[in-house]
């Protein structure tokens, strides 16, 4: 005959795994609102679309800023480009990334 | 952590490139295993932090659609993708979200639309929440009787989606992936309502979507999510380029979330291999409680305590999913070294 003890100290370990989960949850809410805190309110409301390129050294970000400064459909049309672009790229190498770790990446069967 | 700022000049601030990647990531994952895109989560965080709204939006909606691509391909290629049956629901969600658009001016014209749409966004939330939790608890009760034998195993009654598939209004199509045959008018409406609902509430509506394609159309919860993203990845690119030719978004902002998304959605979207439907749909509605409760928040004017509410627990939730990715990845290579090891003997 199983002892009393086994049921009290398996849904005492549940209550552990709880407390512990809602200890690690108010962690980081601390975390996240001391640092949104520091971060303070965002910037007022532009009154125009202009990006500031006056201290910007030449690379991506001052092309980016330029695209955006001159011609704003193509500015559109530039981030539809990359995200698309990057989104495949990197889609297909973490693909293959994550098959070189062994794991089938083949069809799954559709268990519910 | 100052050495990891980077200037942002469309948003016109500085702004933490670790930070970007966190968000980037927690929303990937939690966008790849739910078939979500997650702008619940990263326009919030990313204003709590210091973006203005309105370059949180375009910013968000720029990433979703890469960070959709990454999850698509990889959905594609397990089968959890039905082109055709997202093509048809696209039809209906791009009209019902012009007819949504259109309402919510009405109201606005009227003076109504702050506080139906508020009362109108809770009241989804906790149906859809509560429903999927009902729906998960009958299930946990069906496998227990078929256990116990009270109850033939693999006996369950029609459902409304089943119901929904018997009308006939050609033209009749069959959905390869999904295994269903019935009306296109079904998805259609499926999306148009959607759409409406999704336009009335200013969201990209992943999270009606997914269920609305389990318990209307009739898809498996796999299904489900991939279709999904599939339609999350046609919207991002369209609201890319609206917020775009707007100049409401950071692209470079955008760039570093992805890369954080990418990594995130390639794990979430693998995570679903090793968890069977319902858990999913029993960790969906978690997700959707706690949204709620943000939204709650909101509404009683605590605006950072619900964005951090929020963005916490799409830290968690992606957390938990990283957790079963890990536990199935082990399980899996572990009984191929031991079938490995058998054979050799």
């Amino acid at each position: 005959m199983r002892p009393k003890t086994t049921v009290r100290t398996s849904g005492r370990r549940s209550w552990v795994s709880v407390c512990r989960c809602l200890l690690l949850a108010a962690f980081f809410m601390q975390l996240t609102a001391i640092w949104a805190l520091a971060v303070g309110e965002p910037p007022p409301p532009k009154l125009i679309n202009v990006a500031d390129t006056r201290n910007m050294a030449p690379g991506i970000s001052k092309w980016i800023a330029d695209i955006y400064n001159g011609n704003l459909w193509l500015y559109g049309l530039t981030v539809v480009s990359i995200m698309a672009g990057m989104g495949f790229a990197l889609g297909t190498g973490f693909d293959r990334l994550m098959g070189l770790a062994g794991i089938n990446l083949g069809r799954l069967e559709h268990h519910e | 952590m100052q050495m990891f700022d980077i200037y942002l000049p469309i948003a016109g601030l500085h702004f933490n490139v670790l930070l970007l990647l966190l968000i980037g990531f927690t929303v990937g994952v939690c966008g790849g295993f739910f078939g979500i895109g997650g702008a619940w989560i990263v326009t919030p965080a990313l204003n709590i932090f210091g973006f203005p709204m309105p370059y949180a939006i375009g910013t968000d909606l720029a990433h979703m659609g890469g960070k959709s691509i990454v999850s698509t391909l990889r959905h594609g290629k397990f089968g959890n993708v039905d082109v055709k049956l997202g093509a048809s629901m696209i039809i209906g969600t791009t009209v019902g979200m012009e007819l949504g658009a259109r309402l919510v001016i009405y109201l606005e014209s009227i003076g109504l639309a702050e506080s139906v749409i508020r009362k109108l966004y809770i009241f989804f939330l906790l149906f859809i929440g509560s429903y999927v939790l009902y729906d998960y608890i009958s299930h946990v009760r069906r496998s227990k009787k078929a256990a116990v034998g009270k109850q033939p195993a693999g006996v369950s009654s029609e459902t409304f989606a089943m119901r929904l598939q018997r009308i006939r209004i050609p033209p009749m199509l069959h959905f390869p992936t999904a295994g269903i045959t019935c009306s296109v008018w079904l998805p259609i409406l499926v999306g148009f309502t959607t759409g409406v609902v999704a336009s009335v509430l200013g969201v990209g509506g992943g999270f009606i979507r997914m269920p609305a394609l389990i318990y209307l159309v009739g898809c498996n919860t796999l299904v489900a999510v991939g279709t999904d993203l599939f339609e999350v990845m046609i919207t991002g690119a369209y609201g890319a380029f609206t917020y775009g030719i707007k100049g409401r978004v950071d692209l470079l902002a955008a760039m570093w979330m992805l890369v954080g998304a990418a990594v995130g959605a390639q794990m979430g979207t693998i995570a679903v291999k090793y968890v069977r439907g319902y858990s999913i749909r029993l960790l969906f509605a978690t997700t959707i409680f706690i949204a709620c409760t943000s939204v709650l928040l909101k509404q009683l004017k605590m605006q950072t305590t619900s964005s951090v509410l929020i963005l916490t627990a799409g830290i968690l939730i992606s957390g938990v999913i990283i957790t079963l990715l890990f536990r199935g990845v082990f399980r899996e290579l572990s009984a191929r070294k031991k079938y490995e090891t058998q054979m050799e003997q």
